[in-house]
C-alpha cells in the first residue's frame, strides 16, 4: 500500500492524509456491508453532526499540541462553559448573552492554562490536569445536581438545525477548518507555532516569541471548547454537571489518529478532521452493531495507543 | 621507574575511528604501563576525548585492537572495559543529584548483606569514607550530591573511579574545576597509585601538570599520533609546536581588507548566568573578530549573552550604541543573528523543510503584515538556496536529509534572509568536510565585505588565524587577552588560552 | 528563576506538615464531629486506600513518569474480584485474579513506556481507557455484590486494637521504605529520574527497572482493590474514578518533585493525610463532593506555585 502511495509524488503530510482517508473509507465500506442502516441519510447526518462536535473541540487541541503543549482540560471546559451559558440564557432569555458567556468562559480557562504553562512554568499535563478537576468540581457544585433545559429555538438551531439539508454544526466544522487552516498556513503566527512545536530551543534561538505563541494556542483551545460547548448544549437542549465527560478522550483520539505528533511541529487540522470522522464512524458502527457502550472507552483507548505507537515506530524508522 | 622493561598493562594498536565525514582517529597506538602517568596532549578536536572513549569502551573503533599484557582482548562495551580494570573519571555528568555521595560512588555496585540481599549501608558509608579520606575530602558521605560545588562533584567522580580499584585509570582534565589544595591532594593520590602499579592516561592542557606528573607524553594532532616521548625529554615550546604545526593545504586566504567601519557591537563588563565574568569586547562593521580559547573557557556563553539566550547579571550589550533588552526576539530585530554550536539541536528544526527553516527568522521582516504567502516564501527560499549554493532538491525537502555542510548553510541563510548585520558564529565549520568549509569562509568574507560584522568562535586555531582580522582569547570564563592582526598566530593564541607555568 | 520566599525564616518542616497542621486545627474548630475518635478511624480507613495508590505513585513520579490509569485499574480489579469469587465460589481465587489483573495493567503500562517509549501520560491515558472499558464490560449483567464476610474484616476488623487498614498502611509504608532506601531497585528509581545516563554507565538495567516500577504500582492497585472491595461488599466498574488524581495530589503536596528524582515517602504519607483530612472535613461541612474535588485541585496548583516561588523547581 505504502509503495503505491509513494509513487504518486506527494508531500509527506499529504501522503499521510491520503492514507487516513483510505482507512476511513475502508471502515465505512466495511460497515456499509455489515449494517444496512449505516448508509441511511439519518445515520450519516447524525454521524456528521457528532463528528463536527468532536472536531470543534479537537481543533483547538490540535493547535496546542502543534505548539508542543497539551490540554487535558477541554472536556471539563465544555461542561463548565455549557452550564454557564445555560444559566445565563435562562436568566436573561437571550441566546446572545448565553453564547457570549459560554465563549468567554472557555477563553478564560484557556488563558489560565496558558499562563500556568508559560509564566509559572507548570508542566502542561499537570497544569491542565489540575484545571480539569477544578472545573469539574466547580461545574458540579454550580449545577447542584440540577438540570437546565429548554432553550430558545434560535439557540437550538446551532446544534439541531439544518441548512440546505446539512446539519448546522457541519458548517461550523467547515468554517473552523477553513479559518484554522488559513491561520496555520497563511500567517506568520502559524509558522511560528509550527516552529516552536518542532524544536522549541531552535525557534527561540531564531528569535521566535515562543512563550507568546504558547499562550495564544492555549487561549484558542479554550475558546474552541467554549464554541463546542454551545453546539453541544444546543443539540442536547439541556445542561447538567457531568455532560461531555467522554469528549476529552475522543478529542485526543481524533488529534492522534489524524496524524498530529505529540512531540509537536507536525500535523494539520484536516488530519484532525479525518481523525474525528474515523473515531465517530467506529463508535457509530459499534452502536449500529449493538455492541454495548461499555466497550467504547476500551476501543478508544486501544485506538489511541495504536496510533501513538505507530507514530513512534515510524519516527524511529526514519531515524530521529 | 624504568619505562622500557615491562610489558604495558594495556595497549591500543592502530585505532581508527570515523564519524560521518570526519576521521577522528587515524591509526593511533598507545601503550599504558603500570605505575606510569601517560599524558595526552593536543588541541581541541585532535582526538583525545575520542581516544579516551574508545579506551573505556564507550566507542567501538572501526579498525585496530586492544592488547592486555600482550594478549588480544575484546572491548565492545563499558562493561568489558570495566572487567579489564579500566575506570574513567568523567566531567561530573555521571552523578545522580538526589542520591548520597556514598550511593553515587557505589552506583550499581552497592555492597549487600548476604541475607536478604539488602544494601549494607554501614559498609557502603565506611568504604566511601575511606576513599574520601584518601582524597582529603571532609564531606559527610550521607550528603546528597545536588547542591555540592563543581569542584566537590569532580572529587566525587574521582572517588568513584578510585573505589573501583582499577588497574588502568583514565583522567580527562580532572583538575579543571579544582582548587590548588584539592589539586595537590589529587597529585598525592596519583603518586600513591603510581607506587601501586596503576597505569594512568591523563589528558591535560596545563604544562605545569605535564612536567610535574607525566612520565610519558603523547601528542595528537588531527586524529593522528604525532609523537610519543618521555616527559623528561620534552620542552614546552616543542610540545606546543607539535600540537599546532600542520601542512597548509587550503586555498582560501583572507584577502586585502577594506578599512573597517564603526563599532557596531560592544560588550561592557558583561557577566551572565552562563558563567562569564566581566567580559568586554568590540566588533566593528566589516571585520571578522575571532573568539578563541579552550573548551569550557566560556566562548559559547559570550555569544549566548550577546544574543540574549543567557541573562546578563552585570554589564551591558550595545548594538550601534543602543542597549539590548536581552531577549532573542529583540536581538533579532536589532540585526543580530546567532549560528549555534549544535546546528541539529539548536539551529534547525530537522523535521521541517529547508524552506521553513530558511524563512523562520525573517518572517517579521519579509511578511510585515502578518500574512504569510507560501509562494513568496518559496521564492525567497529558492533564491537563498541558489545564493548559498545549498545542495538540496528544493525548498520542500526535509532538512534532516541534508549533509552537515548544507544544514549549516541553511542556518546562515536564515539570518541572511532576516537582514542580519551582526553575525555570531559558534564553531561554524565543526563536522563539515573540507570543501564545504572553504565555501563557508568565502561566505563570511562576502558578508563582511558588504559591511556586516562577524564574531567567530572556533576551536581550530588555524582557522582563526586564516580567517580573522583579530581575536580575543577566553580563559576560564574571562577574557585572557586581545591579539591584533600582526600577532595573530596559533602559538600565541594557544599560549594565552592555556595555563602556562 | 528567582525564589522570593526562599529566605523567609520558616523552620525546616516540609510545607505539607504545615498544611496538615493548619487543616487539623481549622477543621477541629469549624467542622462538627471532626475531632472525634470515630471520625479519626474513618479518616484512617479512607487514607489507607489512597496511600496504597500514592506510595507507588511516588516512585513513578520520581522516575519522571505518571500513572493516570490507577483509578480505572482499581475499579477493574474490584470487578474482577467480585466476578471471580462469586462466579467460582472461591474468595481466594478472586483475590488472586484481582491482584493479577492489577499487575497485568501495570506491566502493560511499563511495556508501553519502557519499550515503545511512549510518553507516560499518553500510555497511561490509553490504559485508563482499556481498564475502564474492561471494567464496564466485565460488570455488565453479572453479579458484583455480596462478596462475603471473609473480606469485610479487611475494612472493619481490628487486630490487637488496631484497625486492619492501618496495619495494611503501616506494612505498605514499611515495604516501600525498604524498597526505596535499602535495595538496588530503589537506587535505580532515583537514578531513573535524576540521571538516566548514570544508570546506563553503571551497567544497571534501565528498562527492567522502569517496567518494575509500573508493575509494582499495578500490584498495589490490586491490593487496594481488596480493601475497596471489602468496603463496598463487592465490585463496581466506576468505584474509583479519579482516584489517581487524589494520589497525584497527595504526592505533589507531599513534596515529591516531578523532575530529577527527588521524592519523599514520608511526605506522601503526610500528603495523603492532608488530602484525606481535607475531604473528610469538607464532607462534615456538607460541601458537595464535586467542590471538594475542585478544592483538592486548587491545593495542588497552589502547592506547585508555592514550590516555584520557594525555588524548588
Amino acid at each position: 500500500m505504502s509503495t503505491l502511495v509513494q509513487k504518486i509524488h506527494l508531500a509527506p503530510e499529504q501522503r499521510s492524509l491520503l492514507l487516513r482517508l483510505v482507512v476511513l473509507l475502508l471502515i465505512g465500506a466495511g460497515l456499509a456491508l455489515v449494517s444496512s442502516a449505516f448508509l441511511g441519510a439519518h445515520n450519516l447526518l447524525n454521524l456528521l453532526r457528532q463528528a463536527s462536535l468532536v472536531f470543534l473541540l479537537a481543533s483547538g487541541l490540535t493547535l496546542v499540541i502543534l505548539c508542543g503543549g497539551l490540554d487535558l482540560s477541554i472536556g471539563a471546559n465544555v461542561a463548565m462553559s455549557a452550564c454557564l451559558a445555560a444559566t445565563v440564557m435562562k436568566a436573561t432569555g437571550s441566546p446572545l448573552a448565553g453564547c457570549a458567556a459560554g465563549l468567554a468562559s472557555g477563553l478564560l480557562v484557556g488563558a489560565v492554562n496558558g499562563l500556568l504553562v508559560t509564566r509559572v512554568r507548570v508542566p502542561p499535563f499537570i497544569a491542565t490536569y489540575g484545571t480539569l478537576w477544578i472545573l469539574h468540581g466547580l461545574t458540579y457544585w454550580f449545577m447542584a445536581g440540577d438540570t437546565i433545559h429548554g432553550f430558545p429555538p434560535a439557540f437550538r438551531f446551532l446544534g439541531s438545525g439544518y441548512g440546505l439539508g446539512v446539519p448546522v454544526p457541519v458548517f461550523l466544522m467547515i468554517g473552523v477548518l477553513a479559518l484554522g487552516t488559513l491561520f496555520l498556513q497563511y500567517t506568520t503566527m502559524g509558522q511560528e507555532i509550527y516552529a516552536t512545536g518542532s524544536n522549541t530551543e531552535a525557534a527561540a534561538l531564531s528569535g521566535v516569541p515562543g512563550l507568546n505563541r504558547r499562550l495564544l494556542v492555549y487561549m484558542l483551545s479554550g475558546g474552541m471548547a467554549g464554541l463546542a460547548s454551545l453546539v453541544f448544549l444546543a443539540r442536547l437542549n439541556s445542561a447538567e454537571g457531568d455532560m461531555g465527560e467522554a469528549l476529552t478522550l475522543q478529542a485526543v483520539g481524533a488529534v492522534l489518529i489524524g496524524g498530529t505528533s505529540l512531540f509537536g511541529g507536525t500535523g494539520t487540522l484536516a488530519g484532525t478532521l479525518v481523525g474525528a470522522l474515523v473515531l465517530t464512524v467506529v463508535l457509530n458502527g459499534m452502536n449500529l452493531l449493538a455492541i454495548s457502550a461499555n466497550w467504547q472507552p476500551l476501543i478508544t483507548g486501544v485506538i489511541v495507543i495504536v496510533s501513538v505507537a505507530a507514530d513512534a515506530l515510524s519516527r524511529r524508522r526514519s531515524g530521529d | 621507574m624504568s619505562l622500557v622493561a615491562q610489558a604495558p598493562l594495556l595497549s591500543l594498536k592502530g585505532i581508527t575511528k570515523r564519524f560521518t565525514g570526519v576521521l577522528a582517529l587515524d591509526q593511533v597506538s598507545i601503550d599504558l604501563h603500570g605505575g606510569e602517568v601517560h599524558m595526552l596532549m593536543g588541541e581541541n578536536g585532535a582526538g583525545k576525548s575520542t581516544l579516551m572513549k574508545v579506551l573505556c569502551g564507550a566507542y567501538k573503533p572501526d579498525e585496530g585492537h586492544f592488547e592486555s599484557r600482550g594478549q588480544r582482548v575484546q572491548v565492545h562495551s563499558t562493561a568489558d572495559a570495566q572487567r579489564l580494570g579500566v575506570a574513567v573519571i568523567f566531567q561530573e555528568y555521571s552523578l545522580v543529584p538526589h542520591l548520597s555521595i556514598a550511593h553515587n560512588i557505589f552506583l550499581g555496585r552497592e555492597p549487600r548483606r548476604r541475607v536478604p540481599g539488602l544494601i549494607d549501608h554501614g559498609r557502603m558509608h565506611r568504604e566511601a569514607r575511606a576513599v574520601l579520606d584518601r582524597l582529603g575530602l571532609d564531606i559527610d558521605t550521607r550528603r546528597v550530591v545536588d547542591g555540592l560545588g563543581v569542584a566537590q562533584q569532580q572529587m566525587i567522580e574521582i572517588a568513584k573511579a578510585l573505589s573501583q580499584n582499577a588497574r588502568i585509570l583514565v583522567l580527562d582534565e580532572p583538575t579543571a574545576a579544582l582548587s590548588e589544595r584539592e589539586t595537590e591532594r589529587l597529585f598525592e593520590v596519583i603518586a600513591d597509585l603510581k607506587r601501586e602499579g596503576v597505569a594512568m592516561a591523563y589528558i591535560s592542557h596545563r604544562m605545569a601538570e605535564v612536567f610535574s606528573l607525566g612520565d610519558r607524553v603523547t601528542v595528537l594532532r588531527d586524529g593522528k599520533l604525532v609523537a610519543t616521548m618521555p616527559a623528561g625529554e620534552a620542552t614546552a615550546d616543542e610540545l606546543v609546536t607539535l600540537m599546532v604545526g600542520r601542512k597548509v593545504d587550503m586555498s582560501y586566504h583572507r584577502g586585502e581588507r577594506p578599512a573597517c567601519g564603526p563599532c557596531v557591537l560592544e560588550l561592557r563588563g558583561a557577566s551572565s548566568t552562563g558563567g562569564i565574568r566581566d567580559v568586554s569586547l568590540k566588533v566593528h562593521a566589516g571585520e571578522i573578530v575571532g573568539l578563541a580559547g579552550l573548551v569550557g573557557s566560556g566562548r559559547t556563553e559570550v555569544a549566548r549573552a550577546i544574543f540574549g539566550a543567557d541573562a546578563l547579571t552585570a554589564g551591558e550589550v550595545l548594538v550601534n550604541g543602543e542597549r539590548l533588552k536581552g531577549r532573542p526576539t529583540d536581538s533579532r530585530s536589532k540585526g543580530l543573528g546567532l549560528i549555534p554550536e549544535s546546528r541539529k539541536q539548536q539551529g534547525l528544526a530537522l523535521a521541517r523543510t529547508v524552506g521553513d527553516n530558511l524563512l523562520i527568522s525573517g518572517l517579521r521582516k519579509l511578511f510585515a503584515s502578518g500574512l504569510y504567502r507560501p509562494r513568496k516564501a518559496l521564492a525567497h527560499a529558492s533564491s537563498m538556496i541558489a545564493t548559498m549554493r545549498i545542495a538540496t532538491r528544493g525548498p520542500r525537502q526535509l532538512s534532516r536529509n541534508l549533509s552537515g555542510g548544507n544544514q549549516q548553510k541553511i542556518v546562515i541563510g536564515k539570518w541572511l534572509l532576516a537582514g542580519t548585520r551582526i553575525y555570531l558564529f559558534d564553531e561554524p565549520t565543526r563536522g563539515i568536510d573540507v570543501g564545504a568549509k572553504e565555501e563557508i569562509f568565502r561566505l563570511i568574507d562576502r558578508l563582511v565585505n558588504e559591511g556586516c560584522a562577524v564574531l567567530m568562535i572556533s576551536s581550530e586555531l588555524g582557522e582563526v588565524v586564516r580567517v580573522c582580522d583579530r581575536a580575543y582569547v577566553m580563559k576560564e570564563k574571562r577574557v585572557a587577552g586581545e591579539v591584533p592582526r600582526a600577532d595573530l598566530s596559533e602559538s600565541n593564541l594557544l599560549r594565552l588560552a592555556m595555563h602556562h607555568e | 528563576m528567582s525564589a522570593p520566599l526562599a529566605r523567609r525564616g520558616l523552620p525546616q518542616l516540609p510545607g505539607v506538615a504545615w498544611l496538615l497542621l493548619a487543616l487539623l486545627l481549622g477543621l477541629s474548630a469549624v467542622a462538627p464531629g471532626f475531632a472525634s475518635a470515630a471520625n479519626a478511624l474513618n479518616v484512617a480507613q479512607q487514607a489507607t486506600l489512597l496511600l496504597l495508590l500514592a506510595l507507588p505513585m511516588t516512585l513513578i513520579i520520581m522516575t519522571e513518569g505518571l500513572d493516570l490509569s490507577m483509578g480505572a485499574s482499581l475499579s477493574l480489579c474490584t470487578v474482577v474480584l467480585a466476578v471471580t469469587s462469586l462466579g467460582s465460589g472461591s474468595l481466594a481465587l478472586g483475590i488472586a485474579t484481582a491482584l493479577l489483573a492489577g499487575v497485568l495493567i501495570g506491566l502493560l503500562n511499563g511495556a508501553l513506556i519502557a519499550w515503545l517509549e511512549l510518553p507516560p501520560f499518553v500510555a497511561t491515558l490509553g490504559t485508563l481507557g482499556v481498564a475502564q472499558g474492561l471494567a464496564l464490560v466485565l460488570a455488565e449483567g453479572r453479579t458484583t455484590s455480596g462478596v462475603g464476610d471473609g473480606l469485610a474484616t479487611l475494612w472493619n476488623g481490628a487486630v490487637a486494637g488496631l484497625p486492619v487498614p492501618l496495619l495494611f498502611a503501616a506494612v505498605a509504608w514499611a515495604v516501600f521504605h525498604v524498597l526505596l532506601h535499602h535495595t538496588r531497585f530503589g537506587v535505580a528509581v532515583i537514578a531513573l529520574g535524576g540521571n538516566r545516563e548514570a544508570l546506563k554507565l553503571a551497567g544497571m538495567n534501565e528498562r527492567g527497572s522502569l517496567i518494575a516500577v509500573y508493575a509494582l504500582g499495578g500490584l498495589f492497585v490490586g491490593l487496594a482493590a481488596l480493601l475497596l472491595g471489602a468496603r463496598l461488599g463487592g465490585g463496581h466498574p466506576t468505584a474509583a474514578i479519579g482516584m489517581e488524581f487524589d494520589a497525584i495530589a497527595a504526592v505533589a503536596v507531599g513534596g515529591t518533585l516531578f523532575e530529577r528524582g527527588k521524592g519523599s515517602l514520608g511526605g506522601t504519607v503526610l500528603g495523603v493525610l492532608a488530602v484525606g483530612v481535607m475531604r473528610n472535613g469538607l464532607n462534615l461541612l456538607s460541601m458537595p463532593s464535586s467542590l471538594q474535588v475542585a478544592a483538592v485541585g486548587a491545593v495542588v496548583i497552589a502547592a506547585l506555585v508555592l514550590d516555584a516561588l520557594r525555588g524548588q523547581h
